[in-house]
């Protein structure tokens, strides 16, 4: 056993602040409680500071084959960690408002985190099953967090239910994985050998399915997304947003170590990138469509998360070290641009007691400075220049494009993109084109500043990625350069 | 007759089975979790019965097992939790009246 | 030195994006010291870049600073990258010292408008555009600029935006140079799927290797660039756009719509010489528009009253002289005609604002008179300006412009003596509406009393650019004047030496004479009309036809007239009498399938829990059966 304790100081750092955070609370008088919001702010950039400055070399593997630490993995742990970082930034207003128990909310984002993190980095079933949980069980609790508040205890029953029977799922597939290959390792290669062996068994086959749907929980793919509107409409904001960030961003990692693999190589790619291609232009279209009409600004942004997963999923039905890194470029932009239009939303429920799109009528007027941040939000969502969405999308177009079979697939995506662009400019219209009578009572808005933060955070990242996408781009390409398998 | 693998299999497919019978049927929401914990306890025979058949020289599918009791049974702390706040809020568990999201 | 190249248009965006975000906030002396503090470094800058360029010329004659790449796809590689050789630094430092001397000039002339900030905001966005477009290495970059220096032309006309009259002036301004702008991005389109690369050098280098003279490609490309740079620069037909312009504030006049932007073509023109060289067809297109625009602006000129209007038309004017000169492949004389008309229509343009601001912003030059006496520093300023305009010899410098452009007019290869002959009828006019515009707000008797005079910050951009616009042409002298041209030699790095027979110098000479005589000739005529017995010029106007006649040219040869019967009327017809839309059925079609999918797909997201768990499971046994089945 190969314990090295010292490639996992960022989540053992992040573990221990979290208990850190837990306890605190204690000590805080209630006025004061604003210090474990900027407690939790530190110990996310001081966990990125570590990833990023981490004393270990890359590469490496401990206990066993339980943590791998690639830059793969360090580069969804800084996304994660990012987001998290945002959503605890955009949760002042909220966190005063509605959130009794702060020291408890705080400490299981964090918690969630560390979860997130040992995901990402686990290249073995039980490690990997273990990671999920710590990731999920947080979060159930958090989407509950407004106790008195009826949707949000509604959505976190059925983002329990849901995710317990997704995770069963989840396991008896790798019950199979286990039982077929005598190993939980993933790293050795073992299933991808089996599966490239001429012919396929079929339970194997039926692991891989009841995984993927496990992991395609998470990642609120079709068509087991039906909870991820609900649960994004009911949980408190902040918690939506790193709801469809961070835990989609872990999923993506989880699903890549997972099913990367098997499909990259020998007769198993046919079948296997088909697959996923119907599930990414099944989630392209339904997402899209459901989201076109929508009255409740966070279920249209839950939609249209759906659909981004789809986009995300071109790219990995690529089946290419381009693809891949279309992937990680991919979700970094979405990172920026959807944690930047929640934090927004954030502030006007905060102001406006309200999430219904009508209500953004007049805030070009209101509050000019909010409104074209969340319009370069929203073009980045839908992919327009010169936004990093659009760098995004396009190098995921591409890998797909390169793959040659996927054309259709492509077309899809790009009419599915111009259907978006509807329920993204919806909202843009309204606030810049619908009058709206503004009482004269209505102050100028001041926000505090973590959520000013969060939303400049997402702005200048938007931005960056897509007027001086070069750095950027390079990192993702050396990210998948290491990716083992 | 010799209790083969094949024999545990069918087992847990049956249990696992009766699970997600379980939970697409019921209508209370503590049944619906009991139901999860039965589709668990089959994977954890499948667990325990591949440690014991494919790899009977190492531990790792009873070790698996452990630590899938372990974490069902946060899972249902959380569960349980959530469901008594369930009660508190709509004076019910029937979960077919929780549809005040939809469309 | 070179490596500071991008700081130039660089710092004009970011002090734009400050005071953009910041300017309402800002006091109004940081937002002034802002905007016109980065012009200014941004011109100290450019000067220092031109010294060094000059002193010791990088290798190639040119330096390319690539930034970094956008994105890349195959061929399209739009790079951020500039290009700087002789004509790129020639705009950019007529952009940038013009530019600081009108943003100082600003300063004070906007003092006390509440969009003083968001003046400044337009202003700096235009410098950084209009550097980008002229420094840009690829057509993507161009296209950038060219439509950046588009929007603000728009933004800045409409600045008074509460006036309707002006929002109008500036959806005018828009809309016509868009009909350009399309011609020229499908040429662009053209250059760049014919040529397969976006750099500018490269398309030009493979053009003149891969396309033949004459060829139908190079015709199509060079007229379609040139309905681009028509557009841009106002001449025929799409010259409506420019008096109408005048609506802005007259800094922006004088920036925008005279010194820089509206010579954009004529820089386009120039950067593809390579293209109009392999279609003579196209090239003597651009030199015919050129001579027909000078006169029919020059004409109209001649019947305006509105001060900013005869200015207006006056650089239309002058810009066909450009056109004139690109047409018959004399490019650094264009380019020579540019730089010195940058000085002194700048200067004129600004002493007019001075003028209109001293006047309790009177735009109508017949109601003034005799400021002669009351605002001494505005009148000699302004006819410096004019005797450059008018092309005074010897002392002026837009004579050494004007008088090569009719030399090459004729004797370069290209060139015909119908063309020289319209520009020195040209030049005629010109000096006649100049010099009307001269005498008749400066001389005779005072109509007004000026409120005040005009500051330093005013004054200093009059006197800095008047002495330009004095000395600016001696860079180049004629053959008769001992031929002292450092100019074109300078510019011949870039663009190549006009192809024309060598005549002797008392030929030229001879030509020289006819030009100053037509020119003084012109200044008497307004002399004796306009000062000296103004009742002729009444008398003329009185009679039938001459009042025809001279409505017909205030109205600009009825252009407007034209296109609003013939283009803008039947769109209104049309768009009339297609109120329903019969084509925007089809849309509202696609919209309905759009909502029914939208209502199916949302009808299984009902809200019910076990509804869901059977999605997840059904959904995986489906995977399950299709994977195992196919």
């Amino acid at each position: 056993m190969n314990l090295r304790f010292d490639i996992m100081i960022p989540e053992l750092f992040l573990f221990g602040w979290a208990i850190v955070v837990l306890t605190a609370d204690l000590f805080f008088i209630k006025e004061k409680k604003n210090a474990l919001l900027y407690m939790s702010q530190f110990g996310f950039l001081a966990a990125a500071a570590l990833v990023i400055f981490t004393p270990t070399g890359p590469n490496e593997v401990g206990f066993g084959y339980m943590f791998y630490n690639d830059t793969f993995a360090s580069f969804f742990k800084i996304v994660i960690l990012l987001a998290g970082f945002m959503a605890v930034s955009s949760s002042f207003e909220a966190v005063q408002k509605s959130i009794e128990h702060k020291g408890e909310f705080f400490g299981l984002v964090i918690m969630s985190a560390v979860g997130m993190m040992f995901l990402v980095s686990s290249t073995e079933l039980v490690s990997l099953y273990v990671a999920l949980e710590l990731s999920t069980i947080p979060l159930f609790i958090l989407t509950a967090f407004q106790k008195r508040y009826l949707k949000s205890s509604e959505a976190g029953l059925k983002y329990l239910i849901l995710g317990a029977l997704s995770s069963a799922l989840l396991l008896y597939g790798m019950s199979f994985m286990y039982g077929m290959t005598g190993t939980t390792v993933l790293l050795a290669g073992s299933i991808t050998m089996l599966l490239n062996s001429a012919n396929v068994h079929y339970g194997l086959v039926l692991s891989l399915v009841l995984v993927v749907a496990g992991l395609g929980f998470k990642l609120a793919l079709v068509p087991f997304h039906m909870w991820a509107p609900d649960v994004y409409e009911g949980a408190p904001t902040p918690i939506t947003s790193y709801l469809s960030v961070a835990s989609k961003a872990a999923g993506l990692a989880a699903l890549t170590r997972i099913v990367y693999g098997f499909y990259t190589v020998g007769t198993a790619a046919e079948y296997w990138g088909i697959l996923i291609a119907i599930l990414a232009a099944l989630a392209m279209i339904i997402g899209n469509f459901a989201a076109l009409l929508q009255s409740n600004i966070k279920r249209m942004l839950a939609y249209s998360s759906i659909a981004q997963a789809g986009y995300i999923l071109v790219g990995f039905v690529a089946a290419s070290q381009l693809g891949l890194s279309g992937i990680s470029i991919y979700i970094f932009a979405y990172l920026f641009a959807n944690m930047g239009a929640f934090a927004i939303v954030v502030a006007v429920d905060h102001k406006l007691n309200s999430d219904r799109i009508e209500d953004y009528a007049g805030m070009a007027r209101r509050s000019p400075l909010i409104a074209v941040c969340m319009t370069i939000f929203l073009l980045s969502l839908a992919g327009i220049p010169p936004t990093a969405g659009f760098i995004a999308k396009y190098k995921v177009f591409m890998a797909a494009i390169e793959n040659g079979t996927l054309f259709w697939l492509v077309m899809i995506a790009v009419a599915t993109t111009v259907v978006s662009i509807f329920y993204y400019a919806r909202v843009i219209k309204e606030m810049f084109i619908t009058e709206r009578e503004v009482e004269s009572s209505e102050s100028k808005w001041i926000l505090s500043s973590p959520i000013t933060i969060a939303i400049l955070v997402g702005l200048i990242g938007t931005l960056i990625i897509g007027i001086y996408p070069e750095p950027f781009l390079e990192l993702a390409s050396t990210v998948t350069q290491s990716f083992v398998y | 007759m010799q209790v083969e693998l094949i024999h545990f299999l069918c087992l847990a497919a049956i249990l696992f089975g009766i699970g997600l019978y379980g939970v697409l049927t019921r209508r209370n929401a503590i049944g619906i979790l009991m139901c999860v914990e039965l589709m668990f306890n089959a994977v954890n025979i499948n667990f325990i019965s591949f440690a014991k058949f494919i790899t009977p020289d190492k531990i790792i599918g009873q070790v698996f097992a452990v630590f899938v009791i372990v974490i069902a049974a946060a899972e249902a702390t959380v569960g349980l939790a959530i469901v008594i706040l369930i009660y508190r809020n709509f004076k019910d568990v029937f979960i077919d009246k929780m549809n005040i999201m939809k469309w | 030195m070179f490596n500071l190249l991008w700081l130039v248009p660089a710092i004009p965006y970011f002090s734009f994006v400050i005071l953009a975000v910041f300017g309402k906030r800002m006091p109004r002396s940081l937002s002034g010291l802002l905007g016109v503090g980065s012009v200014g470094i941004s011109a100290v800058i450019s000067v220092l870049i031109g010294i060094q360029f000059m002193s010791s010329p990088p290798a190639g004659d040119f330096f390319m600073q690539k930034l970094w790449t956008w994105m890349g796809v195959g061929n399209f590689q739009p790079e951020i990258a500039f290009h700087l050789d002789a004509l790129s630094l020639l705009m950019m430092l007529v952009v940038t010292v013009v530019g600081f001397l009108i943003h100082l000039y600003s300063w004070e002339f906007m003092e006390d408008d509440e969009g003083f900030s968001r003046f400044f905001a337009y202003m700096n966005l235009f410098v950084g555009s209009m550097l980008t477009l002229v420094l840009a290495n690829n057509l993507v970059l161009l296209y950038l600029g060219w439509e950046g220096v588009g929007l603000c032309s728009y933004l800045l006309i409409g600045f008074w935006y509460k006036d309707s009259e002006n929002g109008a002036a500036a959806r005018k301004a828009f809309i016509v140079t868009r009909v350009g702008d399309t011609a020229m991005a499908i040429g662009l389109f053209l250059l760049f799927w014919n040529l397969g690369t976006l750099d500018i050098q490269e398309i030009l280098n493979s053009a003149s290797m891969q396309w033949e003279t004459g060829s139908g490609l190079a015709l199509a490309v060079g007229l379609l660039l040139l309905g681009g740079a028509v557009g841009k620069s106002a001449q025929l037909p799409l010259q409506v756009w420019l008096p109408d312009a005048m609506a802005g504030p007259s800094p922006v006049s004088a920036l925008i719509h005279a010194a820089t932007m509206v010579t954009a073509g004529v820089y386009l023109i120039a950067r593809t010489h390579v293209i109009f060289d392999l279609a003579p067809i196209a090239q003597t297109v651009v030199a015919i528009v050129g001579a027909a625009t000078l006169l029919i602006a020059g004409f109209s000129a001649l019947k305006q009253h509105d001060i900013k209007r005869v200015l207006a038309y006056s650089t239309i004017s002058q810009i066909g002289y450009m056109f004139l000169a690109l047409g018959v492949g004399a490019y650094s004389a264009a380019m020579f005609h540019f730089m010195t008309h940058a000085f002194f229509k700048a200067l004129l343009f600004l002493g007019a604002g001075a003028l209109i601001m001293c006047l309790h912003h009177e735009h109508n030059m017949f109601k003034m008179g005799g400021m002669r006496k009351q605002l001494p520093l505005t009148f000699w300023t302004f006819l410096i300006g004019s005797g450059a305009l008018a092309a005074v010899p010897l002392i002026t410098a837009g004579f050494y412009s004007k008088d090569l452009i009719l030399w090459r007019a004729w004797t370069s290869d290209s060139g015909s003596p119908i063309l020289w002959l319209a520009g020195i009828v040209g030049a005629f006019i010109t000096a006649v509406y100049t010099f009307r515009m001269v005498f008749v707000t400066f001389f005779g008797k005072a109509k007004m009393q000026a409120n005040h005079r005009p500051g330093a910050r005013i004054s200093l951009p009059l006197v800095v650019l008047a002495v330009l616009a004095l000395i600016g042409g001696f860079v180049e002298m004629p053959h008769t004047l001992g031929h002292f041209a450092p100019f074109s030699k300078f510019m011949h790095s870039v663009l190549p030496e006009v192809h024309g027979a060598h005549l002797s110098i008392s030929i030229e000479l001879l030509f020289q004479i006819i030009a100053v005589v037509i020119t003084l000739t012109g200044i008497l005529t307004a002399y004796i009309f306009y000062y000296r017995k103004p009742e002729l010029a009444e008398n003329m106007a009185k009679s039938g036809f001459g009042s025809a006649l001279g409505r017909f040219f205030y109205s600009g040869w009825g252009f407007d007239w034209f296109y609003y019967k013939f283009i803008v009327g039947p769109f209104v017809w049309i768009a009339r009498v297609n109120k329903k839309d019969i084509i925007d059925f089809i849309y509202t079609i696609m919209a309905m399938i759009c909502q029914i999918f939208n209502f199916v797909f949302r009808q299984t997201q009902n809200g019910r829990i076990r509804f869901y768990a059977a999605g997840i499971a059904f959904g995986a046994v489906i995977i399950v059966a299709i994977v195992m089945f196919t």
